[in-house]
């Protein structure tokens, strides 16, 4: 039977990931001045009692907060922003949200942000979160319920 | 020893399976049974004549034999030629790969996948200015422990 070359099959997986290290731990350099903003598209409502488990720590939250008894991830965007850069993230019923992040504090994150519908701005605001911090926007109808946005920022 | 212990040890000598003691034992009652004794000498001729049966059988097949082993060993050397051709791409060939994998993962990890559930650090947030051309807007704070919400209230439809 054919043999392999043991130690050249053990190398490789060695230096594979070795590899994907490096490539990995060359991202924070640049990810330095950039901020990752996710935004999360909840829709509440009074329809069923499920919650959705892909909404983490923040389940228990939502229902001490909110008078609703169901709460399900409809959508999740993720992106990576440099200062000064706007990324538009779409949401549910045509609305938009436009995200930019603005100087701040190294371990500050400022965005501002807009959301509209169509033609129609629906809100203008500037946050200052932590980096790991966390905001909701809510109160957009979506069928039955409303609309519940999860923003954070790393 | 009777006869049939007898017959028995001489096939046990004829096999090297005997002691020393039973064998001397078995010689004195060789010495006193001449049929046991003939016995011991047929059995005992077997053995030669079955090795030089097995020499001339080996002999007749070595050419056979030889032809064999040599294309066994022309096999081998060229499977082990024709590995190390291809164990040299094999090694090596996950290295693009790999890096193509890493590379793609880059690229789209930040902005297409979905994470891990929500496990925000913290809820401290700094409102600087809301506003609204169409709607109401509240802000709400139920303390540090819960996250600061911005409802949107729309004017006729909420």
């Amino acid at each position: 039977m054919a043999r392999r070359n043991p130690r050249g099959r053990a190398g490789a997986p060695v230096l594979f990931f070795f590899l994907l290290l490096l490539l990995f731990a060359a991202v924070p350099s640049d990810a330095a001045d950039t901020v990752t903003v996710d935004v999360g598209a909840v829709y509440a409502s009074n329809e069923g009692t499920s919650i959705d488990p892909a909404l983490g720590t923040i389940r228990g939250k939502l229902r001490s907060m909110f008078n609703y008894t169901s709460y399900r991830m409809m959508d999740r965007k993720r992106r990576s922003l440099s200062v000064g850069e706007t990324g538009e993230f779409e949401l549910p019923d045509r609305r938009t949200m436009r995200a930019t992040p603005l100087p701040a504090r190294r371990d500050k994150v400022r965005l501002s942000i807009q959301i509209s519908e169509g033609s129609r701005s629906l809100l203008t605001t500037t946050l200052g979160l932590r980096r790991g911090g966390m905001v909701l926007v809510g109160g957009p109808p979506h069928q039955a319920g409303v609309l519940i946005l999860i923003i954070s920022a790393e | 020893m009777d006869c049939r212990a007898a017959l028995r040890n001489i096939e046990a000598k004829a096999d090297g399976l005997l002691s020393r003691e039973a064998e001397a034992e078995l010689a004195g009652h060789l010495a006193g049974c001449p049929a046991c004794s003939a016995e011991d000498a047929a059995i005992s001729a077997t053995g030669p004549a079955i090795r030089a049966l097995a020499g001339i059988r080996a002999r007749e097949k070595a050419p056979a034999l030889d032809a064999m082993w040599t294309r066994v060993r022309a096999g081998i050397a060229e499977g082990r030629e024709a590995r190390r051709r291809s164990s040299w791409v094999a090694r090596w060939v996950w290295i693009p790969a790999a890096v193509a994998m890493a590379l793609l993962a880059l690229l789209f990890y930040p902005s297409r996948m979905d994470r891990s559930p929500f496990h925000p650090s913290s809820f401290d947030v700094a409102v600087e200015h809301v506003e609204s051309d169409t709607a109401t807007v509240a802000l709400v704070d139920k303390g540090e422990d819960l996250p600061r919400v911005i409802w949107i209230i729309e004017d006729g439809k909420t």
